[in-house]
């Protein structure tokens, strides 16, 4: 009896980046448009129409199941960018809700069988690249595009290459420690599967029935846990860096 | 044609970008606003209803103060009304006592001054019964009549000594 090509299980492990969708020149510039953005797209809309359905006619009293969650999710965020970087930061919270729901959402899309929207590098360096941004723009603000540049030849001009080092290690390590979390987990549970897999066509079983189930439990650590401390990490560190870059608030 | 595992794509990162910001303003709009909206508008009503409550509850408490007030005094006024309507009792009982004893007192002084002139009159009456028995004794012993006229003296005497003796 032949076994459909679906039942049967990885044939080959291939570790490899996002595919190309359609490459188009823009102004001598070569723009892939990769399967990475339609997932970023498929995470967007599923976060949006989540947040849209969650606010429908929001009530002052007798509130919904609904508007109890979006209360708790708003509640618990803004309370989370007031603990971490102070009053003066809470315009900030909606992008650090983004950047975590993207991020988790992102990560967890991967259980459909798709690649995560988080393993492709490009991703997390966009986002390590706006924190490094608003990390120079606070240093900026604070103390003048002069006190910044003195920053780094602080405290002796010897330290000029270190101190430039720090600050690009800063959003390149945020970025590849994301990256290399989910990647990693989900490197690790294809080779998982693709063991399994074999394991099962070595004790004649056509179809391999040994990734039934044991995956899950790795799955368990590996994609969820893995997603949520990693989403979680990289919000504080966001909030960390880019609050430390100003004065404290009691200072300021 | 896949990219590289860990390949810098500009046009990824361009997008990133693009639908980051997209979904930053898109959460902004969707949740936060219409959430922080209901939030604040339930802070303002909870703050109103604590104000409301903490009026309700000055105005109970000086209204209790001034029932409180009203009903001790009165209260005051009854126990005047009681203490007065005793006293009033007190002296009416008195009176009335007084006036019985009064009453008494006066039968009590009537009695005994009739009783004294009995005792007068029974006495003088005694005393002529027994000095008319004195001398029918006398005249038995002396055998000869005894004129009460003579002798009128010395038996007035006899007989106060008797009376003294009593």
């Amino acid at each position: 009896m032949a076994i459909p090509k679906v039942l049967r299980g990885p044939e080959k492990l291939e570790v490899s980046g996002p595919k190309v969708i359609k490459t188009f020149h823009l102004f001598g510039m070569k723009i892939n448009f990769t399967e990475t953005v339609i997932l970023e797209w498929i995470v967007m809309a599923v976060i949006l129409l989540t947040a849209f359905l969650l606010t429908r006619n929001l009530k002052v009293r007798g509130t919904s199941k609904r508007q109890a969650i979006a209360e708790m999710a708003v509640e618990a965020i803004t309370g989370l960018v007031r603990d971490t970087m102070g009053r003066r930061w809470l315009w900030f919270t909606p992008y650090i809700a983004t950047v975590f729901c993207f991020s988790i959402f992102g990560s967890l899309i991967s259980l459909f069988g798709v690649r995560s929207v988080t393993s492709d590098f490009s991703v997390l360096l966009t986002w390590a690249a706006i924190t490094f941004v608003l990390i120079t723009a606070t240093k900026i603000r604070c103390g003048g595009v002069k006190g910044y540049l003195k920053g780094f030849g602080d405290p002796i001009p010897v330290m000029l290459p270190i101190n430039v080092l720090s600050e690009i290690s800063t959003p390149t390590a945020m970025a590849l420690r994301h990256f290399g979390n989910i990647a990693g987990g989900s490197i690790i549970m294809g080779l998982i599967y693709y063991g399994l897999a074999n394991l099962s066509h070595m004790i004649r079983l056509q179809v391999p029935l040994l990734t039934v189930g044991i995956p899950a439990a790795l799955s368990l650590y590996f994609d969820l846990f893995s997603d949520f401390m990693q989403a979680f990490i990289f919000i504080m560190l966001t909030m960390v860096f880019i609050s430390n870059a100003g004065p404290s608030e009691d200072a300021a | 044609m896949k990219l590289g595992f860990l390949s810098i794509d500009p046009g990824t990162i361009l997008f990133t970008l693009a639908n980051t910001l997209i979904l930053f303003l898109g959460l902004r709009h969707f949740l936060f606003k219409p959430v922080n909206q209901i939030l604040e508008k339930r802070q303002t009503a909870v703050d109103q209803a604590l104000k409301d409550a903490e009026d309700a509850r000055s105005r109970a408490e000086t209204a209790e103060a001034e029932y409180r007030e009203k009903l001790d005094r009165a209260k005051e006024e009854s126990a005047e009304m009681m203490r007065d309507a005793s006293r009033k009792a007190q002296k009416r009982s008195d009176e009335i006592i007084e006036k019985a004893r009064a009453e008494a007192a006066g039968i009590m002084q009537q009695n005994a001054e009739e009783l004294e002139r009995e005792k007068r009159r029974a006495e003088h009456e005694l005393r002529g019964e027994v000095s008319g028995l004195a001398v029918l004794v006398a005249e038995k012993v002396v055998g000869r009549e005894i004129n009460p006229a003579d002798h009128a003296r010395l038996i007035d005497e006899f007989i106060d000594s008797v009376g003294d003796a009593e």
